[in-house]
């Protein structure tokens, strides 16, 4: 009965602090604010490739 | 005409202007009362699973550092963010049910694409099963190929690209215009043969069929894109060519007769017969969306409609032209999606306090690089009931396998490509896009018409005057708005929507619903 409680209680910390975390990411758009910062560089980097640019 | 809220309330944020701060990406997101906000936590979980699904695979990895239009999916979740700003309830559900399912299909095809490209999955079997379509291509002629697979390959480029970030094409016009290409043809093809003239395709396909759609731009973009296809990597294309006048009864032979043809061509490179079982069991999905699509827009012929907006065109694009009945996955969305908009009309459920006027937004539209139609009904209260690119095909085509259904079902395949997204109004005369507006404006109830002037596009000019005296005669409140579709740098994103707020405020003496969004610091925003 012990191992399942603690069980459900791992599972409800690590529930609780994914929601806390994801939650917080979500609500003030870090997902966003840090996609954001990569896609210069990316940018960069295909400014830099070679291609066969013609008509 | 107007209709007020019966005891409105929105919760959570009640400025929408608090989102915005003149970055590339939102301050934050929009707060919507405890349950909303949880629900759109909940879908944005989904998307983000969507999106790390794709990115495991190397493959993919490998084409996110190859193809510069990649870069706009890091945007994906902001997309989604601009069609559900300031929406709640069912509004805020039939947006996520039918743009997240979008989000996926997009997903799947360049999944798909990558899979065969020869740059980055090469799998060379795969490719061999895929035959390569326009963007703006009915993909009917699939409908009897179950086992080869129709990759629309210049939709995640170019269109979708432009839904995500609205400088997606910016650079591809300029390699287009380096090219000696002039400025002022439609950005749309330009940014495509950009894209072909810069070798950023992904590479793959038996074949490809490309189609006469939608114009003389459209025309000029196949010709560069089928040179590189034939000439530089052996892939052999199609022109399925739609008659102009297509509502004519004397073009419908030729019509069928180039569908046969297409098809043939198809079971020549791919190897593949036609099947007829398949071909009828697609037609009467064809024929459940078309139902779906009318009860979608009788639901918005009321007082209270739901489905509205870019996404209500997106999903029908999607569903519609792009997959055209071949899939089993769209029926069940379409049914919730109707659930939905059948439960906000019961429960009278409104988007803003107050409907001031009842639109129909007309001619070529740049509304999903701007969502100017989510915009008008927070920002002014005028509901965008319906727009020209989902009034399609509303005839029901033979579903049942007989012999007879069999020679119809070349005409039916003609007719669907014949009336396909933006040819079927920008072709074939005034009627089709002139007198067939005011029927719609009555049977919408509409009192006002947006017409988007897109500054670069011959196929409407010579119309402006009818739609002026014709709207005068009928009382309708016509408002011209100019863009540069996906070309910001010559009509930003405000210079658009000051069209409009001029427009209110002058003509139609009305203040705003939300003053706070009324000037947006979004010109460089994704």
């Amino acid at each position: 009965m012990s191992i399942l409680a603690n069980i459900f209680k791992k599972l409800l910390i690590a529930g609780g602090s994914f929601f806390a975390v994801t939650f917080v990411v979500y609500f003030f758009n870090l997902d966003m604010k840090l996609t954001s910062k990569i896609e210069p560089f990316l940018i960069k980097h295909y400014d830099t490739m070679p291609r066969e640019t013609y008509l | 005409m107007v209709v007020k809220a019966e005891n409105y309330n929105r919760p959570g944020d009640k400025e929408l202007g608090v989102l915005f701060d003149g970055g590339k990406v939102r301050k934050r997101r929009e707060w919507r009362g405890l349950k909303d906000t949880l629900y759109d936590y909940g879908r944005w979980l989904h998307i983000m699973g969507i999106l790390a699904k794709f990115i495991a695979k190397p493959r993919n990895i490998k084409a996110m550092f190859r193809y510069r239009w990649m870069a706009n999916y890091l945007a994906t979740p902001h997309m989604i963010d601009k069609f559900t700003m300031g929406l709640r309830d069912e509004p805020l559900r039939i947006v996520h049910t039918s743009m997240d399912f979008v989000v996926y299909d997009v997903a799947s095809t360049l999944d798909n694409i990558f899979r065969g490209d020869r740059r980055t999955g090469n799998d060379v079997e795969y490719s061999k099963k895929c035959v390569l379509s326009d963007e703006n291509a009915m993909t009917a002629f699939m409908m009897g190929f179950p086992t080869v697979h129709a990759i629309l390959r210049e939709v995640p480029c170019m269109f979708v690209a432009n839904l995500l970030t609205q400088y997606s094409s910016t650079h591809y016009l300029d390699v287009a215009q380096q090219a000696g290409i002039p400025g002022d043809v439609c950005p749309m093809p330009e940014a495509e043969a950009g894209t072909s003239i810069d070798d950023d395709f992904a590479v793959l396909g038996c074949c490809a069929v490309q189609v006469n759609t939608t114009c003389d731009g459209s025309l000029m973009g196949n010709g560069i894109i089928a040179k590189r296809l034939e000439r530089e990597y052996g892939i052999p294309t199609f022109q399925l060519i739609a008659p102009m006048r297509h509502r004519e009864p004397d073009v419908q032979k030729y019509a069928a007769e180039d569908m046969k043809k297409a098809i043939a061509f198809v079971e020549e490179h791919s190897g593949e017969k036609w099947d007829w079982t398949a071909y009828f069991e697609s037609a009467k999905r064809v024929n459940d969306a078309t139902r779906k699509r009318m009860a979608w827009l009788e639901i918005n012929s009321t007082p209270y409609p739901q489905f509205v907006g870019a996404p209500f065109s997106l999903y029908n694009d999607t569903n519609y032209m792009g997959n055209c009945g071949r899939s089993k996955l769209f029926p069940p969305v379409d049914a919730k999606l109707l659930k939905l908009a059948q439960q906000g009309y019961e429960a009278k459920r409104m988007m803003a306090p107050e409907y001031r006027h009842r639109c129909i937004v007309w001619g070529v539209q740049p509304q999903y690089c701007i969502d100017m139609l989510n915009w008008m009904v927070h920002c002014w209260g005028v509901v965008p009931l319906t727009d020209m690119l989902s009034m399609i095909n509303t005839k029901m085509i033979a579903e049942e396998d007989t012999p007879e259904n069999r020679d119809q079902a070349y005409y039916d395949m003609a007719w669907l490509n014949e009336n396909m997204i933006m040819r079927n109004r920008t072709h074939g005369g005034y009627k089709v896009l002139v007198n067939e507006l005011w029927e719609f404006c009555d049977m919408m109830h509409a009192d006002m018409v947006m017409m988007w002037e897109h500054m670069s596009c011959k196929a409407l000019d010579g119309m402006h005057g009818q739609f002026e005296e014709q709207a005068r005669e009928r009382g309708i409140h016509l408002v011209w708005v100019c863009h540069d579709l996906c070309d910001p740098r010559v009509y930003t994103r405000q210079a658009i929507r000051n069209q409009f707020n001029d427009y209110m405020r002058t003509v139609m003496r009305e203040e705003p619903l939300d003053p706070s969004i009324e000037t947006l610091p979004d010109e460089n925003a994704w």
